[in-house]
């Protein structure tokens, strides 16, 4: 079912003919009035057509490249036991080396950069470890030694007591 | 083409692992420093500077100044180098068998010709360890070693 403004414009293209052109003419309430519309608007067609040409395609020859290129290729996908059949495109042995460099290359960034993840570059997670110290009983009978790691200051300190003490001289460069 | 293709592989190769070569070496820091309490003390030593409040809270004395020191960038691990001041040197060697952990060192601080005292450690990046020495006329000896 055409709506009356479909009609209209099959009308004014010329394009309605017999029962269905007298109906529509029948159904205008002005009908003299139509008709100046449609001279009018024939006439802005004409005009048109004459001085609003449509405008050279300065791509001609890719633009139907392109064209016929994706035709193809939709033809391909619509048809897979086509594609299939059809000689497998391979990539040249440059563009397989670079791509798989890139790969390796992205791969090993990755891989350092999880082995590198923590503790920060520049400090370790681990405190530093004092293993074992000793004095020399003989010249420092009195020493004693005890160990602190601080987490909160993050430094580890070894805490000798009773080392013989050196007179002021002894902190020359 | 090709052969150009795996020339600038091989380059970037190169740097890929090259950089991760170069930043593995490190740099420690060991220091002989005298600790004592002036009422105007020095402006502590930059290599001292991060550290200067805790070496406050722990050791309460307000001036460190550092009478011998050496900056030892390890290559392979398993060195050894001598900081000095004129009558004590704190020699430190660091051994093979390294790891995340961090590096093993055995120190040896010696006055004069007398073996004082010697430890062996596990001296973590960053994490630096402090020895309290003997006293020395009003203040007190320390040593301190850091990997930078």
């Amino acid at each position: 079912m055409k709506t009356f403004e479909e009609k209209w414009t099959a009308w004014i293209d010329g394009e309605l003919t017999g029962a269905e052109l007298a109906e529509f003419e029948a159904s205008l309430p002005d009908r003299a009035a139509a008709e100046a519309e449609k001279r009018g608007a024939l006439k802005l067609q004409s005009f048109l057509k004459e001085y609003l040409p449509c405008p050279a395609m300065g791509n001609e020859e890719f633009f139907h490249h392109q064209l016929r290129e994706r035709i193809a290729a939709e033809t391909h996908v619509d048809d897979p036991a086509e594609s299939d059949a059809g000689s497998p495109v391979w990539w040249p042995l440059g563009r397989l080396i670079w791509v798989g460099a890139t790969a390796l290359a992205i791969f090993a960034v990755c891989t350092i950069f999880v082995m590198r993840e923590a503790p920060t570059a520049d400090q370790s997670q681990y405190l530093s470890q004092i293993l074992n110290a000793r004095v020399d009983p003989v010249v420092n009978p009195n020493a004693t030694i005890t160990k602190f790691e601080s987490k909160e200051d993050k430094v580890t300190i070894l805490w000798v007591e009773g080392l013989q003490s050196l007179p002021s001289e002894f902190a020359a460069k | 083409m090709l052969r150009r293709s795996v020339l600038l592989l091989a380059l970037g190769w190169a740097l890929i692992f090259g950089g991760v070569e170069a930043r593995g070496t490190e740099t420690v820091w060991s220091g002989l420093v005298i600790a004592n309490n002036t009422a105007k003390p020095d402006p502590v030593s930059p290599d001292l500077t991060y550290l200067e409040e805790t070496l406050k809270d722990w050791f309460g004395y307000n001036q460190f100044k550092v009478i011998g020191q050496s900056r030892k960038v390890l290559v392979t691990g398993a060195e050894d180098w001598l900081a000095q001041s004129k009558y004590f040197s704190l020699h430190v060697d660091s051994k093979e068998g390294n790891d995340k952990t961090g590096y093993r060192v055995n120190l040896k601080l010696f006055q004069e010709r007398n073996l004082l005292l010697e430890l062996d450690a596990k001296l973590s990046k960053g994490r630096p360890i402090i020895v309290k020495g003997p006293q020395v006329g009003d203040g007190q000896l320390l040593l301190l070693l850091v990997v930078q």
